[in-house]
């Protein structure tokens, strides 16, 4: 009687809606809520190989900050990072954008060439990484064979191990790997601005540029600075694309914060280390994640 | 002179013609309506003179002008949509001085246009508002300030008055004549709202599947309809349609099961026509030609009184001024004009 009652209540009344928010909460608090606070915590602890197996170890204040900021390698690697997320950002969204409005255009088969492009999305980003290690391999490389046979360049460029190409040429990849979602959602967008808006400004007598300036990039703008606050937190943990072409050399030249703090944690056990790298990033993607939640709440006040 | 002259218009999409033949002279200052029921071209006309859609064959000419190829902004037409179309990113300000910034008028100008055009419209305190916190009627009033700042050449209005209730629409109509009185632009509105057309327009165009029916001033298209399509169309509620047979003498009618009734002019004797009554003209005291029906049903709104009534096979709806009672079933005699009676060729529907 008793148990007939639960299954009851479970079936029909509340205890249904409860057991499905349990469920996700407990799922939150396991799999990202735990190893997040456990790696906030670490950041401000003692970690080594011995202490690895306890939860409580010897509070270290602020010197894994200290001593991270100190290291010679830090500058380079936040430069490099700044630069690969301003980089990816800037060439996805563009291209994207561009990409957007070329497929707004109403010509025959518009929308299979625009699923096609969706392809490149769905490669796992080691597929990826393997097929442009191919494409930049220095000796038998697809991209130094086309630019000599356009007379671009004389000898062979070794993209992925001369430290002035390195870090450009995993840019490059992750460009080419973020324009399909860019592009999708910014169609999507610009699919959201009603027809007759531009009739009427075309009425009022504005140009094609005139309408892009002020109506087309006005009305995006919501939708813009919520790709952009998408982009900086992929490409924050773009780590798989990193680890197939360059896995950070030569000599730190491409490495990136989320790399830099996967090998302090995993190849040279600096846990600490890779934990302090790690939280300073959390914090720096919920500034990002304030602005996308601020960005998608403005898009739908038009 | 004309401000707007179209020639032996043609509009096609693909193996569809949209629009046939279509020559039409707008006079300045007229306000002139496009009306028909749905899918009669009426938009599509009104977006061939905007310039929204091109044009398969024929000449458009705006102030002897023609603009066949020129591009909607060089045109120098506002138009009001039925959606308003209004920028949802801009303010009600933002909206209406929206052309006067792309012309780069002098900023003393434009505040001047955008408040006088607010006073006219009673927009003064909204102007800060986005769209959205607007009402519909008040969005209307920001589309029509739009294409008033402008001061243009023509207005053009597609169904501007179709998205607001029926109290609103009525007064909105009397308020866009008004507009149309005081500015003296010329005017093209579309409606398939025939009450709208009559009370609003000094010319009415009627269209029918792409061709224009019949072009003319309101009570002479009520008063002289050139076949029975614009017979059907303008007049509410609408003419009734009663097969008939001129008689030997060529003077008289038969309906139904033999009622005569003597038609204005003389007709070829023998020919089949289709006799027009309209419900207003049908009256209940038998005066005039005599017609004897049956009541069907009965529905009264205190000023007026509506009857469905049978003769034979043949249904006539009557419309009354005046409150009249009587009970389904009851006999009824009808009376009309002689001068009243329409007749229409049955097969091709022009008026005889």
């Amino acid at each position: 009687m008793l148990q007939s009652g639960l299954v009851k209540y479970l079936r029909d009344g509340k205890g249904f809606e409860g057991t499905l928010i349990v469920a996700a909460v407990l799922y939150l608090l396991v799999f990202a809520a735990f190893p997040l606070i456990y790696t906030v915590v670490m950041s401000f602890q003692e970690v080594d190989m011995f202490t690895l197996g306890t939860l409580v170890r010897p509070f270290a204040g602020l010197t894994n900050y200290t001593d991270l900021f100190h290291r010679p390698e830090f500058a380079p690697i936040v430069w490099n990072t700044m630069i690969f997320v301003t980089l990816s950002i800037a060439f996805q969204l563009t291209i994207g954008f561009a990409l957007a409005l070329f497929f707004l255009q109403d010509f025959p088969g518009s929308t299979y060439v625009r699923g096609l492009f969706l392809a490149g999305w769905i490669l796992p980003a080691l597929v990826v990484g393997a097929v442009w290690r191919w494409i930049f391999a220095g000796d038998f490389g697809v991209l130094n064979y086309a630019l000599q046979s356009l007379g671009l360049i004389d000898g062979q460029i070794y993209w992925l191990s001369d430290p002035a190409y390195a870090l450009y040429s995993v840019i490059i990849a992750n460009i080419w790997l973020g324009i399909p979602f860019n592009m999708i959602l910014l169609s999507v967008g610009l699919a959201g601005i009603p027809g007759d808006v531009y009739e009427a400004a075309e009425m009022d007598g504005a140009n094609v540029i005139q309408r892009f300036l002020t109506i087309t990039l006005p009305m995006m703008g919501p939708t813009l600075g919520a790709v952009v606050a998408l982009g900086v937190i992929f490409t924050l943990q773009q780590f798989d694309l990193v680890a197939a072409l360059t896995q950070g050399g030569p000599a730190n030249a491409s490495n990136v914060a989320q790399y830099w703090s996967w090998q302090m944690s995993f190849q040279t056990y600096e846990i600490s280390g890779g934990a302090t790298v790690a939280t300073m990033m959390i914090a720096l993607v919920i500034v990002v994640a304030v602005i996308y939640v601020r960005s998608v709440q403005r898009e739908q006040s038009f | 002179m004309n401000q707007i002259e179209i020639e032996h218009l043609n509009k096609n999409y693909g193996s569809l013609q949209a629009l046939h033949d279509i020559s039409l002279d707008i006079p300045v200052g007229a306000f002139v309506a496009l009306v028909g029921p749905s899918g009669c071209g009426k938009s599509t006309l009104l977006r061939t003179i905007a310039g929204l859609e091109t044009i398969t064959s024929g000449t458009i000419r705006v102030a002897g002008e023609v603009v066949n190829d020129k591009a909607p902004r060089e045109r120098d037409l506002a138009m009001v949509f039925q959606s308003y179309a209004l920028y949802p990113h801009m303010t009600v300000e933002q909206n209406m001085s929206y052309s006067l910034r792309l012309r780069r008028r002098p900023k003393a100008e434009i505040d001047e246009r955008v408040g006088e055009a607010a006073r006219i419209l009673g927009l003064e305190k909204l102007l800060k508002r986005r769209p959205k916190q607007l009402s519909g009627g008040q969005r209307q009033r920001v589309a029509m300030g739009r294409a008033i700042v402008r001061k243009p050449k023509v207005f053009l209005f597609d169904e501007p008055l179709s998205n607001l209730d029926a109290a609103l629409r009525v007064q909105m109509r009397s308020e866009i004549r008004k507009l149309h009185k005081n500015l003296g632009a010329t005017s093209v509105y579309v409606t398939h709202d025939q009450i709208e057309a009559m009370t609003m327009a000094d010319l009415i165009v009627v269209l029918h599947d792409g061709r224009i029916e019949q072009i003319g001033r309101p009570l002479d298209l009520y008063r002289r309809p050139a076949n029975r399509f614009v017979a059907g169309f303008i007049g509410s509620p609408a003419m009734n349609f009663v097969p008939a047979e001129v008689t030997a003498d060529g003077r008289t009618i038969a309906i139904g099961t033999g009622t005569l009734l003597k038609i204005p002019r003389a007709q070829e004797p023998g020919r089949k026509v289709l006799a027009g009554l309209r419900p207003e003209h049908l009256r209940l005291d038998g005066s005039g030609e005599r017609l004897t029906a049956t009541v069907d049903i009965i529905e009264g709104t205190g000023s007026m009184t509506f009857i469905e009534a049978r003769i034979g096979s043949d249904l006539l709806n009557v419309a009354y001024a005046g409150t009249y009672e009587t009970e389904a079933g009851a006999p009824l005699t009808l009376g009309i004009a002689s001068d009243d009676i329409y007749l229409f060729d049955p097969e091709t529907g022009r008026a005889l």
